[in-house]
């Protein structure tokens, strides 16, 4: 198998989904091409050139990802986690990543010196630390019978924080929604579904309110007036995350339900 | 409720200036019928505006002490409002916000509440609530009064996953001095018995693999710094000294605030010495990380840490004859101790060059941070960068010591202000009213003109 291919004056447009990708791998290989982007619903027309549109074939995804198996655990574990990406480019970026992937052999995903494998290593990361982040800085409240939150994350980082949640409360049920996504994820017993999402009810209620406000009153104790320094604290905790945090200053209570609007 | 919320203030507001706030060292995953878990890095949940993290439902059990420590804002002559938590409002409270993902568990110390044992049985009640009725497997992290019985630290350590105890003050005499009421053994005796109990502990897990686990994320303490008189290099043989005898996981330190009028303390108008506090980090850093010692980072002559250097560049000047280091060769130590190359960077460096040879391109992709390594690295015999002393000055000066903010004065006016983290010579210049933009120019200017004389 050689791996020789032109550019082509071409967008390949799929459904977005992780398969839909795959097959877009599968094309790109096929017909020895590059396309010059690769296009998800939603995304706008980027250019005058020829669309083409990949349909998702179930069974050329699982050889696509049978193939890529066998580059090692590293490679396959960083194609799923950037994929999670919200940038716009990141299906070309992943293409190229895993075109050079499978020039290299297993050792590719260590080589970080190589312009291709280096970008989808910084996608992977940053996936992962916004995901991190989440974890830190999502906050649950009394929602009804579970607990409930709202996130406004860039990427689609719920499957990364199914773990973590899952295991910190082991028999609760809650609700992660994905705002920006218009996704949630669900946990009841001891089954985790994702669901389309656009409004989020029931409100939280006043016991909630309480805890809330006791929440803030500690936060604002542990302050210390002569160390005062926002700029150190945006750096550890950037201002985007503020909008669900009920502590911070930015905290929007009323834009919880923005997608209502 | 709102009684609750007044309890919580009051003794989250007193156990502020407690700086340990990390709720790493144990790896534990959540279990059916039960609450909680723990990662073995540590989770910060929020960020107060003085930019320290919150990981931790830090209180005291109670602030209403019967000890009289000059430099405390808890101690008896003091006139300040006073709360004791019973120890299920504790237990509840902790739940509460471990649930909504406010905090990982649970940092717990209090004043000393008619005597050492009296307080500490109250600590261990709350613990006890929290991990068995509650099932909390969450991160406990407790305090130990100094005096108490070793058995109710054994019990204590048996609840918790981290213990602490106090340093204080980095000498007896200070201490002494200070703290009337305490004494050094007082301190030492429990660290000894934790790190007996410890190692003992050590060998029972490895014989039973269920044996239960006496404080798993170790022991740590804190000391106050710039309260007396004790030099850098004082304090950080004293560190060494403690994460070798005691095997702590770490030693805190805290920048001494006033907060009290006191002959036997600096005056209230001090500042506290945060640049200081913030060397004394990177210096212990260094020697958990990076393999320093002490005795290479401070010396007899020079016992105090350049304000405008970080300890690791600061050696970085004295020891010339060390670089420049070939980043596709040099082992994994030396790496270690160019300016500006971390572990992080050093393992990716390490694991990389296994596969293809590294020059400036591929460690740019790799997230190293040239501005300042490149002077100290070859890459296959090239050397990074060339460039004069004063230009290698200026990208080793630390920029925090200059530092500078906005302070909102109204809606859109603001006034630039040296920041709180700034070394001290930035605000006396702006104290004597220059403009915080022009002191911090002369100050770093000066400071590389030093500098580039020392190389
Ligand atoms: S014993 Fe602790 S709380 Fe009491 S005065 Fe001394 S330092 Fe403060």
């Amino acid at each position: 198998m050689h791996y020789r291919a032109d550019v082509k004056d071409l967008v390949y447009r799929y459904d977005g989904s992780f398969a839909g990708f795959l097959c877009c791998v599968f094309e790109s290989f096929a017909h020895k091409e590059v396309p010059l982007a690769i296009a998800a619903p939603g995304q706008a027309q980027l250019s005058l050139y020829p669309e083409r549109e990949i349909v998702t074939v179930e069974t050329n995804a699982r050889r696509v990802f049978a193939g890529i198996g066998r580059l090692g655990g590293a490679v396959r574990y960083r194609l799923a986690i950037a994929f999670l990406s919200g940038e716009e480019e990141k299906d070309m970026d992943l293409l190229r990543f895993i075109r050079r992937a499978f020039e290299i052999g297993p050792n590719a995903a260590a080589m970080l010196g190589d312009a291709a494998v280096c970008r989808a290593w910084e996608l992977e990361r940053t996936v992962q630390n916004e995901a991190h982040l989440m974890i830190e800085f999502l906050r649950f409240e009394q929602r009804g019978n579970m607990l409930g939150a709202v996130i406004h994350p860039k990427n689609r980082v719920l499957p990364l924080l199914r773990a973590h949640f899952c295991s910190r409360l082991p028999d609760e049920s809650f609700l992660i929604c994905d705002a920006t996504h218009h996704t949630a994820m669900l946990r009841r017993g001891d089954v985790v579904q994702y669901l389309p999402m656009d409004q989020y009810d029931p409100e939280p209620d006043a016991a909630e309110e309480q805890w809330q406000r006791m929440w803030r009153r500690f936060f604002q104790a542990l302050t210390i007036e002569e160390r005062r320094n926002e700029t150190c604290q945006r750096t550890h905790c950037p201002k985007r995350f503020w909008q669900d945090m009920c502590e911070m200053p930015l905290y929007q209570k009323a834009g919880r339900n923005r997608e209502k609007q | 409720m709102a009684e609750l919320a007044e309890k919580l203030e009051i003794l989250a507001d007193s156990a502020k200036y407690d700086v340990a706030c990390t709720s790493s060292g144990v790896d534990r995953g959540g279990r059916h019928g039960s609450l909680g878990s723990c990662s073995a890095a540590g989770i910060c949940h929020s960020f107060t505006p003085d930019g320290r993290c919150v990981s931790l439902l830090k209180v005291l059990l109670s602030n209403a002490c019967c000890y009289d420590c000059c430099y405390c804002v808890n101690r008896r002559s003091n006139d300040v409002p006073r709360a004791t938590f019973t120890p299920r409002e504790l237990a509840e409270l902790t739940i509460g916000f471990y649930r909504r993902n406010y905090i990982e568990g649970l940092f717990l110390s209090s004043a000393v509440l008619g005597s050492p044992d009296i307080t500490m049985e109250r600590m261990i009640e709350a613990l006890r609530i929290l991990r068995e009725e509650y099932h909390f497997r969450g991160y406990i992290h407790a305090k130990t009064i100094p005096g108490a019985d070793a058995l109710l630290i054994h019990r204590l350590g048996m609840l918790a996953d981290r213990l602490s105890v106090n340093i204080e003050l980095p000498s007896e005499e200070s201490l002494h001095r200070l703290a009337p009421d305490k004494q050094k053994s007082a301190v030492l005796r429990p660290m000894g018995q934790i790190a007996a109990e410890a190692r003992q502990n050590q060998r029972e897990l490895q014989l039973y693999r269920t044996a239960p686990k006496f404080a798993p994320a170790g022991q740590s303490t804190q000391m106050i710094i710039g309260a007396s008189p004790e030099t850098d290099r004082h304090i950080l043989t004293l560190t060494e000294a403690l994460y070798k005898k005691y095997s702590l996981k770490r030693v805190f330190y805290s920048a001494y605030l006033p907060v009290v009028q006191d002959s036997r303390l600096p005056a209230l108008t001090t500042r506290p010495p945060l640049l200081r506090e913030h060397r004394l980090y990177q210096a212990d850093w260094l020697l958990r990380f990076y393999h320093f010692s002490a005795g290479e980072l401070l010396s007899e002559n020079e016992p105090n840490f350049d304000p405008y250097l970080d300890p690791k560049c600061d050696w970085a000047v004295r020891h010339p004859e060390f670089f420049p280091v070939e980043v596709n060769r040099a082992p994994l130590n030396e790496l270690l101790r160019v300016p500006g190359i971390g572990p992080k960077s050093a393992r990716r460096i390490v694991k990389a060059r296994k596969l293809q040879t590294l020059g400036m391109p591929e460690l740019k992709r790799l997230g190293v941070v040239l501005k300042r390594a490149q002077y100290f690295i070859t890459c296959n015999g090239c050397l990074g960068a060339h460039g004069s002393r004063s230009e290698i000055a200026g990208a080793l000066v630390d920029p925090k010591a200059f530092g500078v903010g906005m302070q909102q004065l109204s809606l859109d006016d603001f006034l630039p202000t040296a920041l709180p983290d700034a070394a001290p010579q930035m605000h006396q210049l702006t104290g004597q009213g220059m403009p915080a933009q022009e002191a911090a120019q002369l100050l770093r200017q000066e400071a590389v003109t030093c500098i580039t004389g020392r190389m």
